[in-house]
């Protein structure tokens, strides 16, 4: 559908082939699948075993069961069951989050948990924001066109008919979309708040374009999805349904197709037959049967490691994102593999990124409310590209935001106040309202994920992820936070607060034309071995300043429709 | 009382005063429904619980384990807990009842090992990080002042942690230490657990659980009269009894 009909038939037409909005229950928020989901023996060599029931692992598997692949997920955290797991609370909401120890080092340690990490079934999209801009056509080829990161082996145009699918699927509603390659939305753009309007203003003053979206919410009813009801707890799983995440959007459907989520489950390693070069599977243990096996005969030792199975499988997709996916693939040796699966020219782990996010806050003298609504409002994409004028290559994007009081306690510290001066800021809370950047940082090969030392409680090495800035990545982020100052000021606020910030992760196992500097092809399947293929955004060489969910759940569709005609 | 500040101009906002110097709290009105810390606020009418029956029952467990009457240490030892409550009132500034009990949150959260999921290679983890900061800030008040952090008085006090804030205490436990980033797990700790608690968002007239309720009334510039404000919200005010307007 061209998008010319897009934006005639808003709101009317839903996806083909995914009927996930019909099988959710209009009253209760379980998945209705879960209780008749197909199950298979660990020794039942199934199509497909994929690690990660996130934005990646779960369009993969639903695409696949969809052309009868027999297909099982194992999942490290819990299957979900949101109306008694989630809550409508900051500090209640920390089992979302991937808590599980890491080491962070390099000269800009990355904050990870709640920040960027997720854990369970519909992995970290339980806990986003709900921003879905897609990449512009220029993050594919930005080492040609500006001299910097790397090129893509594939191009916007390889995506674009799966970004307009996925955009029906979540479903997306917003502005028509000038930047990048112009769109239209599948849903009209929400309603705003009256903090998101002061900015806008502000913005305009600036001469600066801002569009409401592109946010996965629905905006309307969407089969047995409601209607987004504005109580502005996105980043704590939507209770409502209304926000997109696999969970709502493609693992019913996958259900219904036969899919096996098996929860709870912590992948090892993944097994490859030294004979043949292919696997044969994923070792992984089951916190069911470690917990019994704990409690029975070795209470005094909770590191015991579980009992491992293997889940034999033809086809190995591994979708953990950018911190396990490289932790898997790194822990997975062979001999055919002595320094990782995929490691061979040490590769695995390198350039994974994050995109800096400062945050301003400005002052008014009426009260905003900024915690009505869902955070993610209004954005823009005026400085995605490289303008040479601006001294630095590649560029950032502006949305706004919108902290919760513990959140907002961050933000204060952050710009240097504490004890009563932080109470007087806390209590002043209605009266601001918040915009940020998210900046294109440069991949580089030191920014990277290894093993560390220490080991969790299922033996396993624990990740260490490492990361520095470059010159170019800090002049981004110092150019933007002038821009968003500006934004501010235009729209006079009387007082403004700044914590510099990092978000979403992305690379880590990038894909390429070259063995020797890539982890995967353009099809992502890890070089030299024929059945093992990464699903997440871990195979991208370059992440653009767009938040990264709706491109990865793209390239998952992309990769499912190359495998079932391979 | 000191002169109220003029609200909507932010006197009261801390960067726009000489020395960045909030005002004293003792302007602000007393709370007059619901609690808050040391019961002031801006909202002395608004209470949180009023909205209770509009919360599902996930929410409303999470939210009322948090009143409950906190119970003795876990995690802390009796020789740390002095310091542990002396430095969580200082940067709270909770100075009086009633208290949020921050430090047995915290030591809940320890004893726990419920964890934020990173660790700074050059740090130890977060439980020793704690223990080596009030070993830390004890040293530091027995060097300058000759007494535990515990017994300083509370500009002593101020002036140690005014010291941990900017990374620049040095000497016995801090060497140990990367001090900003002992600074950060500690007030990332310690503000997690202040502002998850209902009574610090009737101080600051935060919505709280809005789950199956929603809101409807999103605001805006130039929208005045209902359409602005939800009907269980209250508007942030000065202290004037409404009943008794001339006391």
């Amino acid at each position: 559908m061209g998008t010319f009909w897009r934006g005639v038939l808003k709101g009317a037409v839903g996806p083909r082939d995914n009927d996930s909005r019909y099988l959710l229950d209009v009253h209760r928020r379980d998945l209705p699948g879960e209780a008749t989901m197909r199950r298979y023996a660990d020794d039942d060599e199934v199509d497909l075993v994929v690690v990660g029931a996130g934005a990646g692992g779960s369009v993969l598997a639903q695409r696949l069961a969809r052309k009868g692949w027999r297909v099982v997920i194992l999942e490290a955290g819990p299957f979900w069951h949101p109306d008694e797991d989630w809550v409508s609370d900051e500090a209640g909401s920390h089992a979302l989050y991937w808590t599980q120890e890491r080491v962070i080092g390099g000269d800009d340690p990355i904050q990870l948990g709640k920040n960027n990490s997720g854990r369970g079934v519909g992995g970290s999209m339980v806990h986003y924001a709900g921003y879905t801009p897609r990449f512009h056509p220029s993050d594919f080829s930005t080492f040609t066109d500006d001299g910097v990161g790397a090129d893509w082996p594939l191009g916007y145009h390889d995506l674009l008919p799966h970004y307009e699918q996925v955009e029906l699927e979540l479903p997306v509603a917003g502005q028509d979309w000038p930047w990048g390659h112009p769109h239209r939305y599948p849903f009209s753009p929400h309603p705003v708040t009256g903090a998101a309007l002061r900015l806008t203003e502000g913005a305009h003053r600036c001469g600066i374009d801002m569009r409401v979206g592109p946010v996965g919410i629905v905006n309307g009813t969407f089969g047995n999805r409601p209607h987004c009801i504005y109580r502005g707890y996105c980043l704590q799983g939507c209770k409502v349904n209304a926000k997109a995440s696999p969970y709502v959007t493609h693992l019913p459907d996958a259900l219904e197709h036969g899919v096996e989520v098996r929860a709870n489950c912590m992948a090892l390693r993944v097994e490859v037959d030294d004979a043949t070069g292919a696997a044969r599977g994923v070792v992984y243990v089951s916190n069911d049967d470690e917990t019994a096996a704990t409690s029975s005969d070795d209470a005094a030792n909770p590191r015991r490691r579980g009992t491992e199975r293997l889940q034999r499988a033809k086809v190995v997709a591994v979708a953990g994102y950018s911190i396990e996916t490289p932790r898997l693939l790194l822990a997975s040796t062979s001999r055919r593999h002595p320094h990782g699966l995929g490691n061979n020219t040490d590769q695995v782990g390198r350039y994974v990124m994050v995109q800096g996010a400062t945050q301003s806050a400005g002052r008014w003298p009426d009260e905003l409310r900024m915690y009505k609504a869902p955070p993610p409002e209004i954005s823009s994409e005026q400085f995605y590209e490289t303008d040479p004028d601006r001294g630095f290559a590649r560029g950032f994007s502006i949305q706004t935001v919108s902290p919760m009081p513990i959140g907002w306690a961050e933000h204060v510290l952050a710009d240097g106040h504490w004890g009563r001066a932080l109470r007087e800021y806390m209590r002043d809370y209605n009266h601001w309202a918040t915009i940020g950047v998210l900046n294109e940082l440069l991949p580089h090969p030191e920014n990277r994920i290894t093993l560390a030392d220490e080991t969790d409680p299922y033996g396993q090495p624990v990740a260490r992820m490492d990361y520095t800035l470059t010159d170019n990545d800090k002049a981004n982020m110092a150019y933007s936070s002038t821009v968003i100052t500006k934004i501010l000021e235009a729209a006079e606020a009387q007082d403004i607060l700044t914590i510099q910030r990092f978000a979403h992760l992305i690379g880590g196992a990038r894909m390429g034309s070259d063995p020797d500097e890539s982890v995967v092809d353009a099809d992502h399947r890890i070089w030299n071995v024929p059945n093992v293929v990464l699903a997440d955004g871990s195979v991208c060489p370059t992440q653009g300043s767009a938040n990264p969910a709706l491109t990865i759940m793209a390239l998952a569709s992309r990769l499912a429709e190359r495998m079932a005609h391979a | 009382m000191s002169r109220r500040p003029d609200i909507a101009g932010g006197e009261h906002l801390p960067k726009l005063r000489p020395g960045q110097e909030p005002p004293p709290p003792s302007w602000l009105p007393r709370q007059r429904r619901g609690t808050t810390p040391q019961m002031i606020g801006r909202y002395p009418d608004y209470d949180v619980f009023d909205a209770i029956d509009t919360w599902d029952e996930a929410t409303k467990k999470a939210v009322l384990a948090r009143l409950e009457p906190p119970g003795p240490l876990r995690f802390f030892t009796a020789e740390e807990e002095p310091t542990l409550r002396a430095f969580c009132d200082v940067a709270t500034a909770q100075d009086d009842e009633p208290r949020v009990p921050v430090a047995e949150m915290v030591d809940a959260k320890m004893a726990d090992a419920k964890l934020d999921g990173y660790r700074y290679a050059d740090m130890p983890r977060d439980p020793e990080t704690w223990r080596r900061v009030l070993a830390g800030l004890d040293h530091t008040a027995r060097t300058a002042y000759r007494v535990p952090f515990a017994q300083a008085t509370e500009e002593q006090r101020e002036n140690i942690v005014r010291e941990f804030a900017a990374g620049r205490l040095v000497g016995g436990p801090w060497d140990d230490l990367n001090v900003t980033r002992a600074w950060s797990v500690v007030m990332r700790g310690v503000l997690s657990e202040f502002y998850s608690h209902p009574w610090s968002w009737n101080e600051i007239g935060f919505g709280g659980p809005a789950y199956p309720r929603g809101f409807l009334r999103l605001g805006g510039p130039g929208r005045e009269g209902p359409a602005v404000r939800e009907p269980f919200e209250r508007p942030g005010a000065v202290d004037v009894d409404p009943v008794r307007k001339d006391a």
